[in-house]
């Protein structure tokens, strides 16, 4: 059974590579990006702006788009990582070199944002979207003091209640944050701290859910959960009760970056779409439709109120000081990671 | 040469040909990968090693397994114990009848097993089609807590598999003499003791069948037990992807696929040699 879904997965790499090498250059851009992330709207705009066609494939995580861009390779032009493997891919030498000089709005990307740990002097990547991962807490079922900070996730009242993302770094980051730990470390001893700390919040734990967790919080069948703050913002437009903590002992921030993969054959239409999304108001388009917050300074302007004064897209700049960017781990320490997830996930 | 040895060769051939292409060599690839050791730059270091399989006997990946050998052997009982009444009941309707519950147990099977799993979620959760129904009727005053449960798990597991036990149950009931259930009760069998005596065993090909049928991909199906069970529990499928996804360890992944590929061929092989035996006991 593993072996056929294997051999077809290898088989529609293949296909996929020979149809997209198949159109001519430069008028075209191969975009891969997660899936629920541009606008159809934005990519029509671009093609009617620049003559540019652009042909969309999705991916719901990272881990599938790095198998094809390093198994495969060619037939992309453009992928959007989160930092983490923005991290990975340039050390493994999978990206091409990113010229700032080539993008005329770099400068439009807010200070806090650029030159991070994982692509130092943003050589390969330029920001796209960015959020929190925190804590989401319906209301109407717990009252809202219960959950001030992580914590307080332990409280015995949050028993079969709770909802984790299903992620390995999200779980033991976690861990790690509420003892105290950096969401990249390496030490084994605290890993191992953390693994216990979260072994013994397992009882809480009613769903491991990444793809879509609003939907357990909105139906009521979980009351708090460690949800991306898009997904808070969804269920909070559905249901105000659902409310947004950025917990004190720290939260994981994500970034998600434009890098341009080796294989690349259009590389120019790559660097004139960067441009297009860096402007404001196109970026302000994105964060308005989806919910993720824009890393471009000036886009205030072009949005809504509501939006500009909602927390959960917008945390105060207290609240982000405490957020921290993930960043790739070495393959000893994704081992470790590897027999913990393995061991909190079995009896 | 003419044209139908032709035809029949190309036939063959494109279907060897594609079989070898698409599945053998892929198997033989994650044979050898599963012997080699992980590398940071080419995914696979050629280093040979066993440590692979020797970390599959570990107590918590050996636990897994367990668990998932556990659910998998409850959704083929399930099946059975759904199916069997239900394929008696299509191999005694009417041929009109017949071939309008055959087509009723294959149309859901036409949309796909992933889709179908999230329609069960709209039906199974707190504030779903289910607990509406069951809350508006007054039968319950809370919603049952039937999401992110072994219960929902089962449920999905059954739903989607079902119809791989009831096709080869009704085969097998087809196949059933009609005047040898006249004998035994002639020969003053109850109903039961016919069942018992004279169907089930004369089914027992079908039976076994059905319940490879559904026990090999209900290994394999993690997404039911993700979406339904709440991902709670590992079992092999997710232990698999993981190892090739989150934490892109090939090697380990490889040596898990190929034990489980393994251990269902085996599987299939005793149904082989049983079916051969219940074959040769039905001709004496």
């Amino acid at each position: 059974m593993k072996t056929i879904a294997h051999a077809l997965f290898l088989t529609l790499l293949v296909s996929m590579t020979a149809v997209s090498s198949g159109y001519g250059t430069d008028k075209v851009l191969n975009l891969y990006i997660w899936s629920e992330y541009i606008p159809e709207q934005v990519l029509a705009d671009f093609t009617k702006a620049t003559g540019i066609k652009v042909n969309l494939s999705t991916y719901d995580s990272n881990e599938a788009m790095y198998a094809k861009i390093k198994l495969v390779g060619k037939g992309y032009d453009l992928v959007v990582p989160s930092s983490d493997y923005v991290g990975l891919m340039r050390r493994q030498g999978l990206l091409l070199p990113v010229d700032a000089k080539k993008i005329s709005n770099f400068g439009m990307i807010a200070p806090q944002f650029v030159n991070q740990s994982f692509d130092p002097g943003n050589a390969y990547s330029v920001p796209y979207m960015w959020g929190s991962t925190a804590l989401a807490i319906n209301t109407t079922l717990l009252p809202a003091e219960t959950v001030r900070s992580s914590a307080d996730l332990w409280k015995p009242e949050l028993k079969g209640k709770l909802l984790l993302p299903n992620d390995p770094r999200e779980v033991m980051g976690l861990g790690l944050k509420v003892l105290g730990y950096s969401v990249n470390e390496k030490n084994p001893d605290h890993l191992r701290q953390a693994y216990e700390k979260m072994r013994t919040l397992m009882p809480s734990v009613r769903v491991f859910d990444s793809d879509s967790p609003k939907q357990a919080l909105l139906s009521g069948e979980v009351a708090v959960g460690l949800v991306w703050n898009g997904e808070a913002y969804t269920a909070n437009n559905e249901n105000k009760a659902i409310q947004y903590v950025y917990p004190p002992e720290g939260f994981t921030l994500w970034l998600d970056s434009f890098c341009i993969p080796r294989g690349a054959a259009n590389v120019e239409a790559a660097y004139r779409f960067i441009d297009y999304v860096l402007q404001p108001q196109v970026s302000a388009t994105i964060s308005k439709s989806m919910g993720y917050s824009s890393p471009i300074a000036k886009v205030s302007e072009f949005l809504p109120a509501e939006m500009n004064n909602n927390p959960i897209v917008n945390p105060s700049p207290q609240d982000a000081t405490r957020g921290e960017f993930l960043d790739s781990l070495d393959e000893a320490t994704l081992k470790l990671y590897e027999q913990y997830w393995v061991k909190l996930k079995t009896r | 040469m003419n044209d139908s040895t032709l035809f029949r060769r190309l036939l063959i051939g494109s279907t060897c040909a594609w079989i070898t292409l698409l599945a053998l060599i892929p198997f033989l690839m994650l044979v050898a990968a599963s012997f080699l050791t992980r590398g940071t730059e080419t995914l696979v270091r050629p280093e040979f090693s066993a440590a692979n399989y020797l970390h599959l006997l570990s107590p918590t990946v050996f636990s897994m397994a367990v668990d998932s050998t556990v659910l998998a052997a409850g959704a083929a009982l399930g099946c059975l114990l759904v199916g069997y009444p239900f394929a008696m009941i299509l191999a005694q309707a009417s041929p009109r009848a017949q071939s309008l519950l055959l087509l009723m147990v294959m149309i859901p099977f036409w949309t796909n097993s992933l889709i179908r799993t999230y329609a069960l979620v709209m039906l199974l959760k707190a504030d779903g089609i289910l607990n509406n129904l069951l809350v508006g009727s007054g039968l319950i005053a809370e919603p049952l807590r039937l999401m992110y449960t072994p219960l929902a798990v089962f449920i999905g597991l059954i739903y989607t598999l079902l119809p791989f036990m009831i096709l080869p149950l009704y085969a097998a009931l087809k196949t059933v003499d009609p005047r040898l259930l006249e004998a035994g009760r002639d020969l003053g069998a109850g109903p039961l003791q016919t069942f018992w005596r004279i169907t089930v065993p004369l089914t027992m090909p079908g039976i076994i069948a059905g319940t490879m049928l559904v026990f090999l991909p209900a290994l394999g199906m993690f997404y039911v037990s993700d979406i339904l069970g709440g991902a709670r529990t590992m079992l092999l499928g997710n232990y698999i992807r993981d190892q090739f996804l989150v934490f892109r360890d090939v090697p380990m992944g490889a040596a898990a696929s190929v034990t489980m590929t393994v251990a269902m061929g085996l599987l299939l092989l005793l149904y082989y040699l049983a079916s051969r035996r219940s074959g040769r006991e039905l001709v004496q």
